[in-house]
């Protein structure tokens, strides 16, 4: 939704290939706004983006304050008895989410050489990496043994982890349309905006993962 | 027919509605005849699930969403055009309006609708308590009116008002064209209704509405009839406009001010809002987990609040009041705004001690943070917390007595212009003083513990949010009337609107002090003959004090539709919305003005705010009303960088 | 400006001492006012005693700030506003002085620390462990409370009515069967949340014999308006006469109709049952002949009119066997069978058969 910027400043606009000038003129009666003045050196939906992340991570700071209520204050046993957590398994699947990190970052750097293969090969694996991780996620919770509805303990489990599942999924429709958009010859070395904005979201959603992974089945 | 169903409006929202609730409906059973559950028609199932997704539908069929899908999709990107500015009839205020003042007015227009509900409500309450016993409603109904009176009135009334009127003035304060994110803020103001009228039809839910008071403690809302998750549902929509409109202002406020805004140079309304925002979007994500929490309780039993299976109750409370201490801030900061712009104008005098206003407005932030506990103190929390949340809840008072001293310096040798705005705002320092002070009473551990849940807990309520908020918003409302509306407002009416209700609002909840103390509960459809008395006074007291809404609500609709226009300036006020047309050009500016030095410079000889020149030629007489000079757009014609990405 | 600023500064200093004096006046007369308002319900215990006077150390702080800001306000109205021919005038500009902010910043930080520090004091003191304390089970459910005494060899014995002895510290263990509760006895000015899973401490010395209510402070659904039970202090030696009268509880089920309404006389008529029993059946139910109004239950005129003794029984020993149209199990306590003899529940079908039919 961080892409609603309309106008932003008056430098901007010849960042982006597709914004061409001129279509804003529509006779006299209905002129546009003036550009407004640029106050910060920080973009706009940059700083939409960090501010939102910023609410996300406070989401997750009440499933962790949920977390600690159950397994501090109360003090129940981690997990309940007779559970047991893969933790191989979610180790393997951090590894696949992690490195989606890096072909986004591949993907980044190649569209700012104007590569639009590696673009496109870097943003697909992206892509594919992220389902890759959902699928294994959703399997995890077919095979755990568990259900949210036997105890507090699987209440928090599927609760925080469901949460980031639920990010995952968000961030894949990001990037789906990030994947469209590279292959119809979107995007160049001078515009890539819209790569990097939902590119951060997924970054999160991968840091968040690794806070996950290590309060929920580590220690 | 068809063309009109396919554009975006209220038309095809509301055939997508209906699609939204057929696909609720659909999801429903397939997920039911799947996992084989009984029965295989579930009515509350599939309102529950309806609740949720059929508000998508509104909005997509509204269009909130149409720009964002086509980008999306990977067409070419379209401009914004700017066709969806500015309202030329009644009937643009029914659309997504990108326009940050039509927007501005959408959202107070909108939350003085859910006011006069939230007060209607409130009326029934006072009906029912007027005597011991049961007059006319059942208890499970009680707590349904005063759990939605409270909800609409927070929710719905207090937040969205004064986003609204910051989302009207703010850009023109700071001196830019729009907000950041236009299609955002319409999206924002959308959630709002849906909200509303989610909570408001809760009363047709089958077993009530939603009956546990606007706190929803759990266990008990996860045990209750269906009409609970009109509320844990609605304020997750009220929960993301309020986040979504914060972080507009944010980004608007970092990046969008005029050439020569420092931070220093704000308005103090600006500022409130800066701090406000904050406040939203890192405290307003944990009221949305803690219905979220409820809400899989309640749905699909999870054992979040469940003891029998290891949940934990006062977690709830934890997470909610986290949340609930800032929102009182939240439904106040925007109000310490409104109140310096107002003094500072009405007395003819800079405001006392500037930066010292904007630090304590960031003090509150921070302090507001560390004292959620202080409405825990008689929850059976660990006793050790109690003590250093009764400390920092006593040192908000620090800040906040700076805020007043201020005021009070600011007023103090003035020439105080004694209108409706300010009346108002005089009001609010003496009402919000004493409901103040009934809060750190409350914050004395060992008062609390016997005061708490009483009437004295309603008291301080109200004097904080009706004394308080709600009288900085009737100072805003009467302060921006005519740049807003053009009009000017009939004087005599807002001063009989200002003594009516100083009084009757007095009369109303004074003596709740009393009672509260002397042992009436709070939450109670019946009480012991010992309280009779006192009730029936009060319940009377306040239908003057509804009456009084009453004739606010006949002079703004009066003087919209009939008053004198509006000058540009009529208060003389050197901020920068008044120095552009009543209402304002459809683009605020022909070219975005300089500042050159604070806001609040009067009496100071020659001081000037901001210029409406190119910068770089500062003229000192340039006060004359840029919206109304310069229509020939010698600037505008060269620039438009409206961009999308 | 130098000079100018001199002669405001003193003007300006006389103002304000003309004007902290009426305030000082004011004050005076506003603390009073507000010690001569009874505020409080009867005092009965020791805990009450350090509250109210605490409390009105707080109102000998608070009147003051008050009357304070009203008086400049008003002060400022009357002396500052605008006159006939200054309608273009504008204010001195004074930006502002870091003395005087620096003073309105800590001497309010200091009242309120020295507040706090008091306040910690009283409340070491009363929530303290005492001496020759008794434990009280406080049981909460909705929508009534269940009070346990310890008995003689770990048996526990129940009561409806909160009986205690003057002048003994009590220690209140409390709990709850549903959803939060909290139990408060406004003449002891201690009140505690009952909350699942746990059980919260609370403690009090009555100092006073007499009958005081003990009212539920947190909305528990319904019938949370109508948790109200009554808490009897009376002498050491009444309270042990009461307490050796008292069956002990060792299964609920098997003592069925043997203890419970514990403290009610016996041989009360129906109609003084009804209104008597805890918690009393006029606090939910309209029955005319009883002279009740209240609604959380149906109106037993409607609802009884013709029907047959066995089925009153049943509605009041099993009430959710069967559940009256518009209203929802799980109000009406379960529990009347424990807690009524059988001659009252006698008593009261007749009663109920009688008046409805
Ligand atoms: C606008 C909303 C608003 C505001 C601004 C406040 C402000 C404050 N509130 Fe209030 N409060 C509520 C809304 C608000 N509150 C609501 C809605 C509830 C009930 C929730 C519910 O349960 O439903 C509540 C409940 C509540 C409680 C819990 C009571 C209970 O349930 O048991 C407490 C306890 O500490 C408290 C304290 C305070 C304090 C110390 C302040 C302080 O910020 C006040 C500071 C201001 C002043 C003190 C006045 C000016 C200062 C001076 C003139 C300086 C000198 C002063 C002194 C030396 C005293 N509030
Ligand atoms: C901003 C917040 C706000 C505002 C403005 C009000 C306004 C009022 N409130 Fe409310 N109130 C709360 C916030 C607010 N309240 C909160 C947070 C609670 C706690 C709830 C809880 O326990 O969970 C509460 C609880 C509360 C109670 C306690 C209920 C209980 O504990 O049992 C009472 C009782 O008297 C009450 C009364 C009133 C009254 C008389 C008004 C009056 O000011 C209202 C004035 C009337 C009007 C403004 C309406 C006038 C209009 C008409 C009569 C016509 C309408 C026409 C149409 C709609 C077409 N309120
Ligand atoms: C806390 C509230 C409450 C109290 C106290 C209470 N009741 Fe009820 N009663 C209800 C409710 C609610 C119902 C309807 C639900 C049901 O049938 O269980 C009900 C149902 C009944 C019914 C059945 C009516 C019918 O139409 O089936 C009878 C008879 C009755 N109550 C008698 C009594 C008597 C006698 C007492 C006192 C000894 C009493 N009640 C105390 C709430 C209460
Ligand atoms: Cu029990 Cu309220
Ligand atoms: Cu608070």
């Amino acid at each position: 939704m961080e892409a609603a910027a309309v106008p932003i400043g008056h430098g901007h606009g010849h960042a982006h290939g597709h914004d061409a000038p001129g279509h804003d003129h529509h006779g006299h009666e209905h002129h546009g706004p003036p550009p407004a003045n640029k106050s910060s050196r920080v973009d706009a939906p940059m700083l939409g983006m960090l501010l939102f992340i910023i609410s996300e991570v406070m989401v997750f700071g009440a499933f962790f304050t949920a977390y600690f209520f159950i397994r501090i204050v109360q003090g129940q046993e981690w997990p309940a008895e007779g559970d047991h957590l893969p933790k191989l398994i979610a180790g393997i699947n951090t590894l696949i989410l992690v490195s989606s990190s890096f072909t986004l970052h591949w993907a980044e750097v190649s569209i700012k050489e104007n590569n639009r293969r590696g673009l496109q090969a870097g943003i697909a694996s992206t892509f594919l990496l992220g389902a890759t991780f959902l699928f294994i996620q959703i399997n995890e919770y077919v095979n755990i043994g568990f259900a949210p509805q036997d105890h507090a303990q699987g209440t928090i489990f599927y609760g925080l982890t469901g949460l980031h599942g639920a990010h995952v999924l968000i961030g894949l429709l990001a990037l789906l349309t990030v994947t469209i958009r590279a292959f119809r010859g979107h995007f160049s070395a001078h515009d890539h905006r819209g790569i990097e904005i939902p590119g951060i979201y997924w970054h999160f959603v991968d840091v968040m993962w690794i806070v996950v992974y290590l309060t929920v089945y580590i220690i | 027919m068809a063309a009109k169903l396919r554009a975006p409006g209220l038309l095809r929202a509301g055939v997508l509605t209906l699609v939204g609730i057929a696909f609720a409906a659909i999801l429903d059973l397939t997920v039911r005849a799947a996992t084989n559950a009984e029965p295989l028609v579930n009515g509350e199932a599939i309102t529950l699930v309806a609740l949720l997704a059929a508000p998508f539908f509104f909005l997509g069929g509204l269009g909130a969403f149409d720009e964002w899908l086509y980008w999306a999709s990977g067409k070419p990107s379209r401009p914004e055009d700017h066709s969806g500015h500015g309202a030329t009839s009644w009937k643009d205020y029914f659309r997504v309006n990108t326009d940050h003042k039509v927007i501005g007015v959408q959202y107070v227009v909108t939350s003085f609708f859910f006011m006069l509900v939230g007060g209607l409500l409130a009326m029934l309450v006072r009906a029912e308590l007027a005597a011991p016993g049961a007059q006319f409603v059942d208890p499970n109904t009680y707590n349904g009116l005063f759990s939605v009176h409270a909800s609409l009135m927070i929710f719905l009334f207090i937040i969205p008002v004064f986003a609204g009127m910051a989302n009207y003035v703010l850009p023109l304060m700071i001196g830019a064209p729009d907000m950041a994110f236009p299609r955002l803020n319409a999206l924002s103001f959308w959630m709002l209704p849906i909200a509303g009228v989610m909570m408001t039809l809760s009363f047709f839910a089958p077993g009530g509405s939603f009956a546990t008071g606007w706190t929803a403690y759990a266990p008990l809302s996860t045990e209750v009839p269906m009409g609970q998750m009109f509320f844990t549902i609605g304020v997750q929509f009220a929960g993301a406009s309020s986040i979504a409109t914060a972080l507009n202002f944010l980004v608007t406020i970092i990046t969008m001010r005029a050439p020569g805004m420092s931070f220093w140079r704000m308005p103090l309304l600006v500022w409130a809002n800066f701090a406000t925002s904050l406040l939203v979007v890192i405290a307003t994500p944990f009221v949305a987990a803690s219905q979220l929490f409820v809400l899989l309780d309640y749905a699909l039993g999870f054992n979040f609040f469940n003891v029998e299976r290891g949940g934990d109750v006062l977690m709830y409370q934890h997470v909610f009041w986290f949340y609930s201490h800032p929102a009182v801030y939240i439904m106040m900061l925007p109000g310490f705004g409104i109140i310096s712009e107002v003094l500072a104008v009405k007395s003819r005098k800079p405001i006392f001690g500037y930066r010292m206003m904007a630090f304590s407005l960031l003090a509150i932030v921070l302090l507001g943070f560390t004292v959620w506990a202080h409405h825990m103190f008689v929850s059976g929390m660990q006793p050790w917390i109690r003590v250093p949340m009764m400390i920092t809840t006593a040192i908000i008072a620090v800040p906040t007595g700076i805020k007043i001293f201020s005021w009070l310096a600011t007023i103090w040798r003035g020439v105080l212009h004694l209108d409706t705005p300010m009346l108002w705002s005089l009001g609010f320092i003496t009402m919000f003083v004493l409901g103040g002070i009934s809060g750190v009473m409350l914050a004395i551990i060992p008062i609390d513990i016997h005061v708490s849940d009483t009437y004295f807990v309603v008291a301080h309520i109200h004097y904080v949010l009706y004394g308080g908020s709600v009288f900085t918003i009737f100072a805003g409302i009467y302060y921006w009337f005519p740049k807003m509306t053009g009009r000017m407002f009939d004087e005599r009416l807002g001063k009989v609107h200002f003594w009516m209700t100083f009084v009757s609002f007095n009369l109303t909840f004074a003596p709740m002090h009393l009672i509260g103390v002397q042992g009436m509960p709070r939450r109670v459809a019946d009480y012991t003959e010992q309280f009779a008395g006192w009730n029936m006074f009060i319940s009377l007291a306040s239908f003057l004090l509804g009456l009084s809404t009453l004739v606010f609500v006949y002079n703004v609709v009066a003087s919209w539709r009939g008053g004198t226009r509006a000058e540009a300036n009529p208060w003389r006020a050197m901020t920068l919305e008044w120095q552009v047309s009543s209402p304002p050009p459809i683009f605020n500016f022909d070219a975005v003005p300089t500042v050159v030095g604070g806001p609040y410079e009067y009496g100071v000889p020659g001081a000037v705010h901001g210029v409406f020149r190119p910068a770089g030629q500062p003229d000192p007489h340039a006060k004359e009303p840029a919206g109304a000079s310069a229509r020939a757009d010698a600037a505008g014609a060269t620039h438009h960088g409206g961009t999308e990405t | 400006m130098g000079s100018e600023q001199v002669k405001t500064s003193r003007e300006s200093r006389i103002e304000l001492f003309k004007m902290l004096g009426i305030g000082a006046v004011a004050s005076v007369i506003g603390i009073i006012a507000g010690l001569a308002i009874d505020w409080f319900p009867i005092q009965a215990s020791e805990e009450a005693k350090q509250i109210d006077s605490l409390w009105d150390l707080l109102l000998g702080v608070s009147v003051p700030v008050f009357v304070l800001v009203q008086a400049i306000v008003l002060y400022c109205v009357w002396k500052f506003r605008v006159r006939p021919g200054e309608e273009d005038k504008d204010g001195p500009p004074i930006h502002g002085d870091t003395k005087i902010e620096m003073i309105w910043t800590a001497i309010p930080a200091i009242i309120l620390l020295v507040l706090c520090v008091y306040a910690y004091l009283v409340l070491e003191d009363i929530e303290g462990a005492k001496a020759d304390t008794m434990d009280v089970r406080v049981v909460g459910e909705q929508f009534t409370w269940t009070f346990y005494y310890p008995g003689e060899d770990g048996k526990e014995i129940a009561s409806k009515e909160l009986y205690l002895p003057v002048n003994r510290s009590i220690s209140f263990d409390v709990q709850t069967k549903d959803v939060l509760h909290d139990f408060w006895v406004p003449a002891f000015r201690m009140k505690i949340d009952a909350v699942p899973g746990t059980t919260q401490h609370v403690r009090a010395t009555p100092t006073r014999e007499g009958t005081y209510p003990v009212v539920c402070a947190e909305l528990c659904g319904l019938g949370h308006a109508v948790m109200r039970q009554n808490a009897r202090v009376v002498s050491g030696a009444a309270f042990e006469t009461w307490l050796k009268e008292q069956p002990g509880k060792t299964n609920p089920g098997a003592t069925a109709g043997n203890q419970g309404s514990a403290g009610q006389p016996a041989g009360l008529s129906g109609k003084e049952l009804f209104t008597s029993v805890q918690p009393t059946c006029s606090s939910c139910h309209t029955l005319a002949d009883a002279g009740s109004n209240s609604s959380t239950g149906p109106n037993l005129d409607d609802a009884l009119e013709g029907k047959s003794e066995e089925y009153i029984r049943q509605g009041i020993l099993e009430p959710d066997q069967q559940i009256a149209a518009g209203f929802s199990a799980g109000i009406m306590p379960p529990n009347y069978d424990e807690t009524l003899k059988p001659e009252e529940v006698d008593a009261l079908v007749k009663y109920l058969a009688k008046v409805t039919k």
